[in-house]
């Protein structure tokens, strides 16, 4: 890899948001294609810290100052990137269901799921299942990701479940669970096909299920 | 089983005691919702008539022979448990902001509460859980130099007005007396919002140091008056700082900024012969605990299962330097009766007899578990220690 885009996953890595924005613009002046730096430089950047929040070695605070880096970068980029087709992992249907109002984990989710590629459609905290339907639908979902913090709630799952089936687009994309109260026991339970811990693991799990539903489709 | 004596609480908490269940009040604790749920269920009206938090003395306690275990809510240095709407869960800005509502709809209202915040809850469980936070009073370093105004440790209101009379009424009592001691991350939160105080941990540093500086100060103050007359016999501190999977700071932070200052209020505590010091704190506990005993803080509660805490696993690897509470999962309490036996059997024993215990469902008990699976796993925690089951009820 190039030492500029090393540069620019270190200082996305390390949180450096004002450092990310001038190698940034250092490589942009010198030529670099906009594309090549989100996806050899910021990407890589998260992508490892996402690596060292699994082992351990960094924790929330530092998820967010790297965020922010690389959306600082993201936005010098942005300009230069509207003609271009920036390809999408995936887009991703996200919400906390209806009689919850919680947002802090989901909120975490939508920023670590966007700075790795996805594309997500925040609906927001109390979801109705029919908004999920309509969404995941109107948006061509590959993923709706549902969250909850209360045992009361964890039901809403199965009705947004039931809704897509209902809409006849449940065969078209994967369902991914999470929230205090939410195993992966729980989502084989009711028929989710996706489970995440936090918001690093959600990524993977993210990226677990469109792999399969590659391999599926072949 | 006798009443919860200071001495029988305080001999529980040393491993004095093997096999003495103290199912204490302010432990198995519910919502507003689950009440109401459970006099649809056919539990008592009374239920819905005490504001049992408050209400040491509570026939909802009596009904599930609920031990008290009294805080000492009217010194204003902590958590205040009760309405999120109505109260906020902090008592330590004072005055207390006027309450009022901002917008609301059929479904929601967003309001202002007494700690300063913006909230949005839903109108037909407003108590239940926490609600969503909008807006909170600290942004930087003004506002939190406005707000630190309110955090004034010699504030008249922060004591009941006839503390020799209070005094008197509190080391009168059996039951053991818990005194609050705040918190250094819960509160920051509180003031902040989490993002903004997860940013700040990074940006401005000096701010969080300024805040946890005043905390440790205020606190250090009303222990220091609390314990100039009410004998008191354990502390708690409230932080509600892990996730599922583990601490919302790292240990090199926690390090940083909390340590020193836990240093200072546990040594105070202990100098004054307080050697019960409780922490709690929602979601995965198992990379905090060993730092917060070695802040000197020595008992744990809800230990939540969904996050990963195990009670018995903590017990091999802490032994007697650690005392717990809780873990029993709220979510095994929504199933079969076999499973909540299975789910007592499981650990209640062995912790039991192992001593420094006290058993509760890892949180507040949900409104979705049914009284009757509740009156069941206390029946069984009774069993486990020979005791017979509660009396029968029937309305």
């Amino acid at each position: 890899m190039e030492n500029h885009f090393i540069a620019i996953s270190e200082s996305v890595k390390n949180g450096d948001h004002e450092q990310t924005i001038n190698r940034v613009k250092e490589a942009l002046n010198r030529g670099t294609p906009a594309l090549e730096l989100l996806q050899k430089g910021l990407v890589p950047g998260i992508q490892a810290l996402g690596a060292l929040f699994k082992e351990g070695q960094v924790f929330l605070p530092e998820i967010l100052i790297s965020v922010r880096a690389m959306n600082r970068g993201l936005e010098v980029l942005r300009p230069s990137l509207a003609d271009a087709e920036v390809p999408k992992r995936g887009t991703v249907v996200l919400g906390t269901v209806e009689g919850d109002l919680h947002d802090i984990g989901k909120n975490l989710v939508r920023m670590m799921l966007e700075g790795n590629g996805y594309a997500v459609v925040d609906l927001g905290v109390d979801v109705k299942p029919k908004v999920f339907f309509t969404a995941a639908r109107e948006h061509k979902a590959d993923i709706v990701a549902l969250s909850t913090l209360l045992t009361t709630t964890m039901p809403c799952f199965q009705k947004v479940i039931a809704a897509l089936e209902e809409g006849g687009i449940r065969g078209t994309l994967k369902v991914m669970v999470g929230g205090a109260p939410v195993s992966r026991a729980f989502a084989d339970e009711i028929g989710a096909e996706g489970f995440a811990e936090d918001c690093v693991r959600a990524v993977e799990e993210a990226n677990r299920l469109l792999t399969g539903r590659k391999e599926m489709a072949r | 089983m006798s009443s919860l004596t200071k001495e029988r609480f305080l001999d529980i908490c040393h491993y004095k005691r093997p096999g003495d269940l103290c199912l204490c009040a302010g432990f198995n604790v519910f919502y507003y919702q689950t009440l109401k749920e459970w006099v649809k269920q056919g539990a008592p009206d009374y239920f819905l008539a005490e504001t049992f938090y408050r209400n040491f003395e509570s026939r909802l306690n009596a009904f599930f022979a609920l031990e008290p275990l009294r805080w000492l809510y009217e010194v204003y240095s902590g958590l205040a448990y009760g309405s999120w709407v109505g109260k906020g869960s902090a008592r330590l800005n004072l005055p207390f902001f006027e309450p009022r509502i901002v917008c609301e709809d059929e479904r929601i209202v967003t309001r202002i509460n007494p700690s300063g915040q913006t909230i949005r809850v839903l109108k037909e469980s407003p108590d239940y859980s926490m609600p969503m936070f909008v807006d909170w009073p600290v942004k930087d370093r003004a506002s939190w130099e406005e707000y630190k105004k309110r955090l004034d440790p010699r504030s008249p209101q922060r004591f009941p007005a006839d503390w020799k009379a209070y005094a008197a009424r509190m080391n009168a009592k059996d039951e053991p007396l818990l005194l609050n001691v705040g918190s250094f991350f819960g509160f920051l939160r509180e003031w902040m919002g989490l993002e903004p105080l997860l940013f700040a941990l990074h940006d401005d540093p000096v701010l969080i140091e300024d805040m946890m500086d005043t905390l440790c100060e205020l606190e250090t103050i009303c222990i220091t008056r609390a314990m100039d007359g009410v004998r008191v016999d354990a502390a708690m501190f409230w932080e509600d700082m892990a996730f599922k999977t583990g601490p919302l700071i790292s240990p090199k932070m926690f390090r940083q900024f909390m340590m020193p200052r836990y240093r200072v209020i546990t040594d105070l505590l202990r100098s004054k012969g307080v050697d019960i010091i409780f922490v709690d704190s929602d979601g995965g506990l198992n990379q905090l605990i060993p730092l917060w005993l070695e802040s000197g803080i020595n008992f744990f509660w809800p230990l939540e299962c969904a996050a990963g805490n195990d009670a018995v696993e903590l017990r091999k690897k802490y032994g007697h330097d650690a005392i717990l509470g809780g873990n029993i999962d709220k979510r095994a309490l929504l199933k079969s009766k076999d499973v909540i036996r299975q789910e007592v059997m499981s650990k209640v024993p062995y912790l039991l007899e192992t001593g420094g215990y006290f058993p509760s469902v890892d949180h507040f008990v949900p409104p979705d578990v049914p009284f009757e699976n509740f009156v069941y796993l206390i029946n069984t925690l009774r069993e486990v220690a020979g005791l017979p089951p509660l009396p029968e009820y029937r309305r």
